[in-house]
């Protein structure tokens, strides 16, 4: 359960320190202020997502059913 | 003893009562096929001949019960069971079971049925779906005593983590093999879409993100069910991506065409259904660095234009100081070279003046008459008898007029 919600948050989070990469470029003149800010945040979740890739393993769980069509 | 009198019908009835009596279930009849005709989309026929002596056995059966694509000349195994038709009396086998046999016949079957799928429009590059980069569920379909099912959990563990694997345990061959492939795909479909909400039951699986079939190599009849058309056509009717992975590179299955991502082997079905650690953990550092740079370069720039600005005021206030400086020195030059002049102006103006003094005129033995202060130069505005003032050159007198211009008071003599 923790190894979903844990992915879930990886897919997000990802996105989100792609899109504030994908900020820092299209910016022109950048704002040094908002710039460090969306820094942080970066950082923050590149930690995180490091983390998470040292962290998390796979869990099979073997459905109980018969199959038949 | 008298014959027993039969209707054509009883008669047939008979026949047919007797021929059940044929263990039917034990038997297969192998021969090749000819004249097979499909007639209204329903009804199938075909000859089924032994090439040597020339045997001929009428078969008949529908098209739900022909799983496999048939034609002219194909070695087959036929199961069924023998009757006669009572309103044309002919003799047929009424089949319940085709199939190929012999790699030739196998080999024709499947490309009949891969030409008959691609014509669908089930192998269409455009329904193709992309996967999700980052997948929280898998839907394993595959057999848990098959290699597959370890390499395959092997390299998912070593590539990347954090993901639920949701296996369907099913046979990959023999005869069970379509029935429960497909129930693994009906069985996938039917869960419910999202996760479920916070609170939410546990244990309730949900859809996955993308399905894997799965299986080690073999030749096409170890490959049957993986080009089965119900099993291909289960594949196209997934609501949720499918990713189909059989044995080495060079096999290839009717459901590989039909999958939205066909992988070669187990492993590669990994590689395509999740991405690695190390090349996810080296795209985050190269954002961090890049944002990173991207902070530097802004930093040193605004340092860069600060130490201009103060360069450039420094500079402005210099020059200032310059220019000021320059036109003092200046103005001290030129006034250098005025100033004599309009003292020796002063000194001209001030002697013409002394010249016009009307003190100097008087000095010289000139007076100034004056009525009420106004200097009198007319003697036509003055009056008899009027009072003025005669100004010297030292001291005044009053004085009366008596005559102007010869008029007034008589002269006395």
């Amino acid at each position: 359960m923790t190894a979903k919600k844990k992915t879930t948050n990886f897919s997000k989070a990802f996105k989100e320190l792609e899109e504030i990469t994908e900020w820092f470029d299209s910016e022109e003149n950048l704002d040094l202020d908002k710039g460090l800010k969306q820094f942080e945040r970066g950082l923050e979740l590149a930690s995180e997502l490091k983390k998470k890739l040292g962290e998390v393993e796979n869990k099979v769980e073997e459905i109980k059913k018969k199959f038949e069509n | 003893m008298e014959p027993t009198v039969l209707s054509v019908a009883q008669y047939l009835q008979y026949i047919n009562d007797t021929l059940k009596q044929i263990p039917s279930s034990e038997m297969v009849v192998e021969g090749e096929v000819s004249d097979f005709r499909v007639a209204q989309k329903k009804w199938v026929s075909f000859d089924l001949k032994d090439e040597e002596a020339g045997a001929v056995l009428k078969c008949f059966m529908t098209v739900w019960q022909l799983k496999v694509e048939l034609e002219d000349g194909m070695r087959v195994q036929v199961k069924g069971f023998p009757k006669i038709y009572e309103r044309f009396g002919t003799f047929k086998m009424n089949v319940q079971e085709v199939s190929p046999v012999g790699e030739g016949a196998l080999r024709r079957a499947y490309e009949l049925l891969k030409k008959k799928l691609e014509t669908e429009g089930l192998f269409d590059i455009a329904r193709k779906r992309a996967l999700r980069r980052f997948p929280e569920r898998i839907g394993l379909i595959t057999s848990r005593d098959a290699a597959a099912y370890g390499d395959f959990l092997r390299i998912l563990n070593n590539r990347w983590g954090g993901v639920s694997v949701q296996h369907a345990h099913v046979h990959v061959q023999g005869r069970q093999a379509v029935d429960e492939i497909v129930g693994a795909f009906g069985y996938f479909n039917s869960l419910e879409d999202s996760p479920l909400p916070k609170g939410g039951q546990r244990g309730v699986a949900c859809k996955p993100d993308v399905l894997v079939l799965t299986r080690g190599g073999g030749g096409l009849e170890d490959l049957h069910a993986f080009n089965d058309e119900q099993v291909a056509r289960a594949v196209f009717g997934s609501s949720i991506p499918v990713v189909v992975a059989v044995g080495h590179e060079r096999d290839e299955s009717l459901a590989d065409y039909v999958a939205d991502v066909r992988a070669s082997t187990p492993s590669n079905a990994v590689e395509r259904v999740v991405p690695s650690r190390n090349d996810v953990l080296y795209e985050i550092e190269t954002m961090a660095r890049h944002m990173q740079d991207q902070i530097d370069n802004t930093i040193s720039e605004k340092g860069r234009l600060i130490e201009h600005a103060t360069n450039l005021v420094s500079f402005v206030l210099e020059r200032q100081k310059e220019r000021f400086r320059v036109i003092y020195d200046q103005l001290m030059v030129t006034t250098g070279d005025w100033l004599p002049l309009i003292r020796s102006d002063l000194e001209g103006l001030g002697k013409i003046l002394r010249q016009v003094d009307p003190k100097r005129v008087l000095a010289r033995g000139y007076s100034l008459v004056t009525v009420g202060g106004a200097v009198v130069t007319k003697a036509s505005e003055l009056e008899v008898g009027q009072d003025i003032n005669v100004q010297f050159a030292t001291g005044s007198a009053d004085a009366q007029v008596k005559r102007v211009d010869g008029k007034g008071q008589q002269r006395l003599v």
